[in-house]
């Protein structure tokens, strides 16, 4: 495997920029993780099987 | 560097659904199978201290994740293992404890069934003293079953999980009965994934391709016998699969390391946080963006096609989404 670097901060997908520049209200609109949506394939995750 | 326009479901979500919190490296047994290196005296330097540990209970707490596993390591050798366990239930939120079930007594059992316990996790690998002893050394197979009796006195709902290797793959088919004898609601499997002590000891664990076709053989039956009682989860069988779904839809889950970086994923060192520095809601953000950078997936498509490459998701590298190949 090579070198690693760069930083997530580094460089920002435009994505990334639109979400910053969304205003904290309009974040609200962001779904609120709800137990009922752990479903089997959450769990199935084999390190979550094996830790 | 570039980044996939791809909105994932993750993307929509303020905060995870599951955080899988390994609470320590230390453990009482050192188990040859091991996927995060643990043995006993290896607690990390930097582990977070009880203090951090419960400043990022607050964190879960506040951002509303509704379901948290504490494993570790051996999380019942962490002294504050309680102190968060508790704040954690008293807040609502559901938990999974993943244990090797040596200390976990009647009081222990009767004290999480105060908590708003979702499942208790027990290791069962071998059904014979000798072939968990070989497995687990240092682990006595009648405390782990006593454990596993102590959950179900106490009303917990318990798992059991079984990791193959050419050890003990001979006894998976008595691991399975025990486990329904045992009341157990669910028996996790898989294939043995290449991390950690394991990868060290590949050689000696691997099962062949042979005991490994038995072995499927032998779910399928069980589940269709057993499936009425246990549930049966063993699939993605391999961690490869796991990653494949994972580009279409990464996992709504932040896996936590002991000094407090967040993991994009198991099978990687990619560490996209440190919850010691930022906040959870931080953390999160950087997760979702590092399943959408382009230089991250594409060492994941590496991943799922090389399990060799396992192996190094042990030795962390702090973010590192550009991947330079030499």
């Amino acid at each position: 495997m090579g070198d690693m670097k760069v930083n997530l901060q580094s460089e920002k997908s435009e994505q990334e920029e639109r979400i910053e520049k969304i205003k904290p209200a309009e974040r609200l609109n962001w779904e609120t993780p709800k137990l009922e949506d752990v479903s089997e394939q959450v769990m199935a995750q084999p390190y979550i099987r094996f830790t | 560097m570039i980044r996939s326009p791809k909105v994932n479901r993750v993307d929509g979500l303020r905060a995870p659904l599951f955080v899988s919190w390994q609470i320590t490296r230390d453990c009482d047994l050192c188990c040859l199978h091991c996927c995060t290196d643990s043995a006993p005296g290896k607690r990390l330097p930097d582990e977070l201290g009880a203090e951090e540990a419960m400043r990022i209970v607050g964190e879960i707490v506040r951002n509303e994740v509704p379901y948290v596993m504490l494993c570790g390591g051996e999380p019942l050798v962490v002294p504050h293992f309680f102190r968060i366990a508790e704040a954690l239930g008293a807040a609502g939120v559901q938990l999974k404890i993943e244990t090797n079930g040596q200390r976990l007594d009647t009081a222990i059992a009767e004290r999480l069934a105060r908590l708003p316990v979702r499942s208790i996790q027990v290791s069962l690998d071998g059904d014979s003293q000798e072939v968990y002893g070989r497995q687990r050394p240092g682990g006595s197979l009648a405390k782990a079953h006593a454990a596993c009796r102590a959950v179900r006195a106490a009303g917990l709902p318990l798992e059991i999980t079984f990791a193959p290797t050419r050890l003990n793959i001979h006894e998976a088919g008595a691991v399975i009965h025990r486990a329904a004898a045992l009341g157990a609601f669910r028996f996790n499997t898989g294939q043995l994934m290449r991390i950690g002590t394991a990868a060290r000891l590949w050689d000696r664990l691997e099962p062949t391709a042979e005991e490994y076709r038995e072995f499927r053989d032998l779910l399928e039956r069980e589940a269709l016998n057993l499936g009425g009682q246990m549930e049966f989860c063993y699939s993605p069988f391999t961690l490869g699969e796991a990653l494949r779904a994972g580009l279409d839809e990464p996992p709504a889950t932040l896996l936590v390391l002991p000094n407090g970086w967040v993991k994009v994923a198991a099978a990687l060192p990619a560490v996209c946080a440190d919850l010691r520095r930022e906040s959870l809601a931080d953390a999160w953000m950087a997760y979702r963006g590092a399943w959408r950078d382009e230089a991250v997936r594409e060492s994941i498509r590496g991943a799922i096609g090389d399990e060799l490459k396992h192996a190094d998701a042990n030795n962390w590298r702090r973010l590192v989404v550009s991947e330079v190949r030499a």
